[in-house]
């Protein structure tokens, strides 16, 4: 009976030791390592973001790193084969994520998203659905990107220039653009890295054919006889031709780095160019605020909607191999939180796929929130060939562009020879 | 017939020094080596682990490939071009350096061999601007003197681009060549200069019977570091053009990179590795052979 209290003491002392032990496993070290682009803002966003997170989970470390765009693709696809990949990685919707969660390195997240406070709660169904494959969601939503002419509005008042309503009228006020000065160049192009003529490809296309004319060639699901045998791919071509003929372009556009053209139009050299919405840091960077934009006009007769317009969703996908998760998909859904999105525009001035807050944002520039808010406009996004198509075909229309762009193609020999590659992409997703 | 100690120990000394070296090679050479040989035997992508066994497939899709064929004869080119403009220019220098310039040679030899220990990434990007059509010096010149630069720029022309990629590589690597000639030119007696005057044998003559048959040896090494550097050209394409215009410039290793990690077709870029081992064999053997012919 003498021992009953000291055994007692003893079961007590243990059951203490095993739940102060079960508490230390839960409050465990985990380290999530995330890979992203090293765009602007991006690591001061990523790091106030991770001092946050740490006051919910004070065990979760978050190491971030950047890379540039051109390299990433392929040096993700290698890490994500191997054993040292990251746990969170940056990543376009489209031909890229989908083939990440087909060979099962993607995680699928469906049963993460609904939960209290998770991305499925914060994001919007059509944000979802750019990651959504078979149904399943492999991704989060974090921001999207959209393209739009910019114009210097001061040359546009001092010139008596007007924004054009049609892509006809586009190329008569580049004419007259080179009437006022023929060195000027009205919109460089900079397509050295030949991204840069695919996104108005992406757009011409959709101008003449409609998001819907496209769509089952993009996917390849068209019969084989009638794959890209849509003449408003060729007209689409001779619409590039048609602006570059009425020298809206810089002589040689497939030998200028896009950087150049970047620098051209916000040192204000050329008065419009055809950029993404993230170009806009680079001009306030540039101390280049008389900017203006337009969307790409509507082509005469042609099929497309004025109200599509250019939109790639971005956002994080979780390594199906990462040794933590839930803490993964809690740190994503905390990025898309209602604060930290906000925070996100602030510090990148990208538009967030959860905008509840983005009025309240400060420091953010009037062409920033007039463009977002274009945006929420839009009837349809239309996203990136170079990014949507299988990488075959989109290889082809790359390349289709550049020698259009020479004249060592002419915009029929182009379609064929992409028609040719999507019959053999077909034909090898068939088998 | 036990071995002696010291020998027993000689041996384990030479194999615990050349393991390091073996380990190296082994790991980094001949294991992706086969590797390479094995998976062009397969159809599989980087993130795939569905591997489909084709057979000699992918080699005969190299035959019929025209960018392929595109990329060889880019390869080829540039070990042609190389051969000519930096085993050329670099014993042209060579020469002027020993016998013509009397003052500042020095001088002249650190710039002209300066360009080898910059990066060849960044010999890339300085002639990226260079070349620009539109902010750089190459056409404000053209310009200023009167002349058209190229309509479609100097690396987005097809028809010169390749020329513009033979021009940077001599910029960079004509030093190397240079020193090497120097050096072989530098070990030839003097002596036999002045046996060679005395019988009539000057200039030209002196140079093709003494010069030249001193200078063999180098030329061959300078020759077959220029055929190396044309098979596995990869940097200075991949930054400057990108393979681009349209294949246009597209070299075998630019092209192997292309199908494996955007294309996604490793099974085939393997094939295409092992093609351009086989072409570098091919060409060792023919230098190997030329050299004991001498």
């Amino acid at each position: 009976m003498l021992m009953m209290p000291r055994m007692r003491a003893l079961v007590a002392a243990a059951t203490l030791a095993t739940l102060a032990g079960g508490s230390a496993l839960a409050q465990d070290a985990v380290t999530i390592k995330m890979w992203t682009l090293d765009n602007t803002g991006y690591p001061e966003f990523i790091a106030q973001a991770a001092e946050e997170f740490k006051k919910t989970h004070p065990n979760v470390t978050i190491e971030h790193q950047t890379f540039p765009g051109d390299p990433y693709k392929t040096g993700l696809q290698v890490a994500l084969v191997g054993s040292d990949g990251p746990d969170v990685f940056f990543n376009w919707s489209g031909d890229d994520a989908k083939r990440l969660a087909k060979d099962g390195l993607a995680l699928d997240l469906t049963s993460y998203a609904d939960a209290p406070g998770a991305f499925g709660t914060t994001v919007g169904e059509g944000y979802l659905d750019a990651f959504r494959y078979d149904g399943k969601l492999y991704g989060v939503p974090a921001d999207a990107v959209s393209k739009y002419v910019f114009y210097n509005t001061a040359y546009f008042a001092e010139h008596k220039l007007e924004v054009p309503k049609t892509l006809a009228e586009l190329g008569t006020l580049c004419k007259a653009i080179r009437a006022i000065d023929p060195n000027t160049v009205p919109m460089p192009l900079g397509n050295k890295t030949r991204w840069k003529a695919i996104h108005w490809m992406t757009m011409l296309n959709e101008r003449e054919l409609g998001v819907d004319g496209t769509a089952a060639d993009y996917d390849l699901s068209r019969p084989a006889d009638e794959l890209y045998t849509d003449a408003g791919y060729a007209k689409a071509f001779q619409d590039l031709l048609d602006l570059q003929d009425a020298g809206c372009f810089e002589e040689a556009p497939n030998a200028t780095d896009y950087t150049v053209a970047d620098t051209m139009f916000s040192s204000q050299a050329s008065p419009m160019e055809f950029c993404g919405s993230w170009c806009i840091s680079g001009f306030e960077t540039a101390g280049f605020t008389d900017v203006g934009f337009f969307r790409l006009p509507v082509v005469d007769g042609g099929r497309g909607d004025a109200g599509a317009n250019f939109l790639v969703p971005e956002g994080f996908q979780v390594s199906a191999k990462t040794a933590h998760p839930q803490e993964a998909v809690d740190w994503l859904s905390f990025l898309v939180s209602d604060d930290q999105a906000a925070k996100f525009v602030e510090y990148t001035k990208f538009m967030p796929s959860n905008p509840a807050k983005i009025d309240t944002v400060e420091g953010v520039s009037p062409l920033f929130k007039e463009l977002a808010a274009d945006v929420g406009t839009f009837t349809q996004g239309v996203n990136v060939l170079d990014v949507l198509l299988d990488a075959a075909v989109s290889e082809a229309y790359l390349n289709a562009t550049v020698e259009v762009l020479n004249r060592t193609m002419t915009p029929d020999q182009a379609v064929e020879a992409i028609r040719k590659v999507a019959l053999e992409a077909q034909a090898k997703a068939a088998s | 017939m036990s071995q002696s100690p010291s020998r027993m120990l000689d041996r384990w000394m030479s194999a615990g020094m050349l393991a390091p070296a073996l380990l190296l090679v082994g790991v980094l050479v001949l294991i992706p080596s086969v590797l390479a040989v094995v998976g062009s035997f397969y159809e599989f992508g980087i993130t795939s682990q569905n591997w489909v066994f084709v057979g000699l497939g992918n080699y005969a899709r190299a035959m019929a490939d025209p960018v392929f064929w595109t990329a060889l004869k880019n390869n080829i080119f540039l070990i042609i071009g190389s051969i000519i403009t930096q085993v050329g220019l670099g014993t042209l220098f060579a020469a002027l350096l020993d016998r013509g310039v009397r003052r500042g040679n020095t001088f002249y030899r650190t710039i002209i061999f300066m360009p080898v220990i910059i990066s060849s990434i960044a010999v890339a990007f300085v002639w990226i601007l260079i070349f620009d059509p539109n902010v750089g010096p190459l056409n404000a010149v053209i310009k200023g003197i009167g002349l058209t630069p190229p309509r479609l720029g100097w690396l987005g022309d097809p028809n010169i681009s390749l020329y513009m990629l033979l021009v940077i590589a001599a910029w960079q690597n004509v030093g190397f060549q240079m020193v090497l000639v120097l050096a072989g030119l530098q070990a030839i007696p003097k002596e036999l200069y002045e046996a060679a005057a005395l019988d009539g044998a000057k200039g030209w003559r002196a140079f093709v019977h003494i010069t030249l048959p001193g200078i063999r040896n180098v030329l061959m090494v300078g020759t077959l570091i220029c055929i190396i550097g044309g098979l596995k050209v990869f940097d200075l394409v991949f930054v400057t053009t990108g393979g681009g215009p349209a294949n246009a410039t597209q070299v075998i290793g630019s092209y192997t990179y292309l199908q494996a990690f955007t294309l996604g077709n490793m099974g085939y870029a393997d094939a295409l590795s092992v093609i351009l081992l086989v072409v570098a064999l091919g060409f060792g053997w023919l230098q190997l052979t030329l050299s004991r012919r001498g």
